[in-house]
């Protein structure tokens, strides 16, 4: 018994093959710096290639296959994830089988880490815990993105959502190259383990490849984490920040009540679409268009954690007219005043996109990912069709359920 | 017109392509089997032609910088008030535009209604319609796009870099100008340039994704507009004259930002090429990038190990005719003495040469990314009609390539890294 599985699907028409790892860990306060740091330690070596140089030359051997180690929340799931991508063997030169030899790579750099005296290499530990320091105190510089993270963090006190996927420097400086390998150990036979490959592959070939690197291993009983709808009946709250900054950045968060196993959540992605997900929104044409306050204002959704954040850069000044179009804009919705323009290019927007899909490996395996996570296992044709039956009453009955959480706003120290 | 055809065996691509009597360039690329289609309509005409001679006329044009930009916004607003985002929403398009330094473009992505999307693309971008009050309103919008890159310290850290690479070249101005000179722009002057810039014979489209060449072919034709071909080219007054040596070595700012950003750029003084030899050089620079400084890289490894840099360390090669750079650039504690390493090694291998091992891989490596970049429908577009516009075939690329050996390389490194024309951009934290 194993905790892997693997996903195959075919793209035979894309010329590359992709690999995704999704590995499955509990978001709390005491692991969510070492799962952040675990996937770039074990990227810089393993038993099969044994230094970063190593590592280094054996991916350009492969034509530049490139590989990338980070980690992700999806909800209160924290997720250790590499994904890779080579040519597909029809492409290389030589006829060399390069799937195969990317995944064989990635199954050693997850399962056979190179260690020393019982634990990490310490050189390595040493570099990676800096590395991710600096990743933490990074989290501020791309403003719009750093001001929608504050907001989900005040709106989330107190629940493991409000948690950076980087966790702390406080959590950092605990680590070490012995409690990390202890906790890596523990880690690597108690999670779920999914791994994606979408292109032109051998399936059966990789799954032997995989039972014969875990063969002796010993697995325990592994889940995913399931996360908690964020519910509140506190009064709205004002969160306001001032940094050395030329542009305000607004961020209003707000709980839709609606987690992706409801029956509403086809009509919340579509309300979403509709409310700022786009050119065709009524947040671009009113915030950006109408008023000319900012040159980008959207909305976005976290699915799994039932909470949406709208977000515009403005100049200081502007600061209430943009908050209360962008809640005018919401009344709108709630009152029924949709377009038939409007509720098209909504619907639309989605399907465009979830078609794509099948041309995009790596938005493919998140979307499968994803699914897995929420627990629906929802296929893309599913909900496509679920989507198009979604109607312009269902749009308002899912706006009248949003409601203001927490207003942040970014501003400038001189005022 | 006639569409004409050909195959790259070593890659299997496909591309149909001719050129209509207004000029318009056209180039359809099939993918079968796919589900996702891109168009892109675009215009030799970035924020670097800031001062022109039009064909015909005798005096020079000179306009306010940024104002490319200010048009390519302007251009989604309808003769009859409408907005064309309105149209390809309604046909599930993903329609988008971007101003570079060379040039202008108009794109969409769309899995259903590709015909009407296309004769969307087309008709819009052949019907100007500026007026004072949708001209002054896009100032609000734009000055907030001129504010968020304030913010940014990744643009600021390149602009610098080029201020400190260029005396004259307007390369080193702002894509999207100030918020002074832009507040300069009127209807007239947008005519001016759109007349100018626009006509079809300065244009080029690409078509790609599972489309019928022939149907698209019919789709463009009967959307064109009336368009006299210049008979003669703009005339583009980028520099009086551009030194060969660097303004100045090093520039430093601060900025909300929590670690030094850095930025280390090579003046290219090798220019004036285009087609196959332009490409050429550049497939060599890319090849020697990752040599010097890739992750098998002894500098790589120095910097790594040491500290001086973490995984956003990346290097990149920005080529035109008329003017070309090399960047590196990454995050650090200490960007003088990252600039310093790399300063070295450039003098040691000056010393000691390359490796041909090192070449063998990097050149395995310059052709995987060749392939994958053939994987996304945007990502072909894009490249495609860059490369063309400034003169290259991008179905060139395997026959250059094979051409290319170890003694070129060699050449091309000491004609390219010269620490003399480097210079060093840093973005500081502001301390308080």
């Amino acid at each position: 018994m194993n905790n892997i599985n693997l996903f195959y699907v075919p793209m035979n028409k894309l010329k590359t093959t992709t690999v995704g790892v999704y590995i499955h860990r509990e978001l709390n306060k005491e692991d969510v710096s070492k799962n952040a740091i675990l996937p770039h330690i074990l990227k810089q070596g393993s038993k099969l290639c044994k230094t970063p140089e190593a590592v280094s030359k054996y991916l350009e051997n492969l034509y530049g296959a490139v590989l990338k180690a980070g980690v992700v929340k999806f909800g209160d799931d924290q997720v250790l994830r590499f994904e890779a991508e080579t040519i597909s063997d029809k492409y290389a030169p030589n006829k060399e089988p390069l799937t195969y030899d990317l995944v064989k790579f990635i199954l050693s750099v997850i399962f056979e880490p190179m260690t020393e005296n019982g634990g990490f290499i310490k050189s390595v530990v040493d570099i990676e815990k800096n590395n991710l320091k600096t990743r933490i105190l990074s989290e501020m510089n791309d403003k719009r993105t750093y001001a929608m993270h504050r907001c989900i963090e005040e709106m989330c006190k107190g629940e493991p959502y409000a948690l950076s996927a980087n966790g702390t420097i406080d959590e950092v400086d605990k680590l070490n190259e012995k409690n990390l390998y202890e906790y890596y150990k523990e880690a690597i036979v108690s999670s779920v383990i999914d791994i994606y490959v979408c292109g032109d592959a051998d399936a059966d070939k990789l799954q032997a490849l995989i039972d014969e690197t875990v063969a002796n291993i010993e697995f325990k009983e592994a889940k995913i984490t399931k996360t908690n709808l964020h519910i509140s009946d506190a009064e709205p709250k004002n969160v306001t920040e001032k940094m050395d900054v030329t542009q305000g950045k607004l961020a209003i968060g707000f709980r839709t009540g609606i987690l992706p196993s409801d029956k509403d959540y086809f009509a919340l992605m579509v309300f979403n679409s509709l409310f700022g997900a786009g050119a065709h929104s009524k947040l671009f044409n009113n915030v950006r268009e109408k008023l000319s306050l900012a040159y980008y204002a959207s909305s976005a959704i976290v699915k799994a954690k039932g909470v949406m954040v709208v977000n515009a850069g403005i100049e200081f000044e502007n600061y209430q007219k943009a908050y209360d179009e962008t809640l005018v804009q919401l009344e709108e919705i709630k009152k029924g005043n949709i377009s038939e323009l409007e509720y098209q290019s909504s619907i639309q927007s989605i399907i465009n996109s979830l078609t794509a899909y099948s041309d995009l490996p790596e938005q493919l395996h998140n979307f499968m990912a994803s699914e897995r996570v929420y627990g629906t296992n929802y296929d893309i044709d599913y909900v496509k069709n679920e989507i198009l039956k979604v109607t312009t009453d269902d749009i308002s009955r899912v706006a009248q359920g949003i409601t203001l959480d927490t207003v942040y706003f970014l501003k400038g120290k001189e005022e | 017109m006639e569409l004409q055809y050909k195959k790259n065996d070593a890659t299997g691509e496909e591309l149909y392509y001719g050129t209509h009597s207004s000029g318009l360039r056209i180039f359809i690329i099939p993918k079968k089997g796919y589900s996702n289609n891109y168009a892109i309509f675009g215009t030799r005409y970035g924020s670097v032609d800031s001062e022109f001679i039009v064909p015909g006329d005798d005096k020079v044009t000179k306009v306010p910088d940024g104002i490319a930009h200010y048009l390519e916004h302007k251009m989604f607003d309808q003769p009859d008030n409408s907005n064309v985002f309105d149209k390809f929403s309604k046909y599930g398009a993903n329609a988008n535009a971007f101003t570079s330094f060379n040039m202008t473009a108009y794109l969409f992505s769309a899995t259903a209604n590709i015909e009407e999307n296309v004769a969307t693309l087309l008709d819009y971008v052949q019907s100007p319609y500026f007026t004072d009050d949708t001209v002054s309103k896009e100032q609000g919008i734009i000055g907030q796009e001129i504010r968020m890159y304030d913010d940014n310290g990744g643009w600021k850290v390149f602009f610098n870099l080029l201020n400190c690479l260029y005396h004259n070249h307007p390369v080193k101005k702002e894509i999207a100008g100030t918020v002074e000179s832009i507040a300069k722009i009127t209807p007239e002057l947008l005519y001016n340039c759109y007349n100018t810039f626009y006509n079809l014979s300065n244009m080029a489209i690409v078509i790609v994704g599972d489309v019928n060449p022939e149907k698209m072919k019919g789709i463009i034709e009967a959307n064109i507009k009336k368009n006299e071909p210049f008979s003669e080219e703009i005339k583009r007054i980028y520099a009086k004259s551009e030194p060969n040596e660097v303004v100045q070595q090093y520039i430093e700012k601060s900025l909300s930002v929590s670690t030094p950003l850095f930025m280390i750029g090579y003046k290219d003084i090798d220019t004036g090429y285009t087609g196959k030899a332009l490409l050429k050089k550049s497939i060599e620079i890319k090849i020697l990038l990752g040599m010097l400084f890739g992750k098998s890289s002894t500098v790589y490894k120095k910097l790594y190990n040491s500290g001086l840099i973490n995984q956003n360390f990346g290097t990149d090669y920005t080529m035109q005719p008329d003017y070309a750079f090399t960047a590196i650039e990454g995050e650090s504690k200490d960007p003088k003495a990252v600039y310093k390493i790399i300063t070295d090694e450039i003098d040691r291998v000056l010393n000691e040469g390359l490796s041909e091992d090192d070449y063998n891989r990097m050149k395995k490596v310059l052709w995987g990314k060749h392939i994958r970049s053939q994987n996304d429908v945007d990502e072909i577009g894009t490249e495609f009609i860059q490369l063309h516009l400034m003169g290259v075939d991008y179905f060139d690329y395997y026959d250059v390539y094979s051409q290319i050996t170890f003694e070129d390389i060699k050449n091309r490194f000491k004609n390219h890294f010269v620490n003399e024309r480097s210079a060093l951009s840093v973005v500081n934290p502001i301390t308080n």
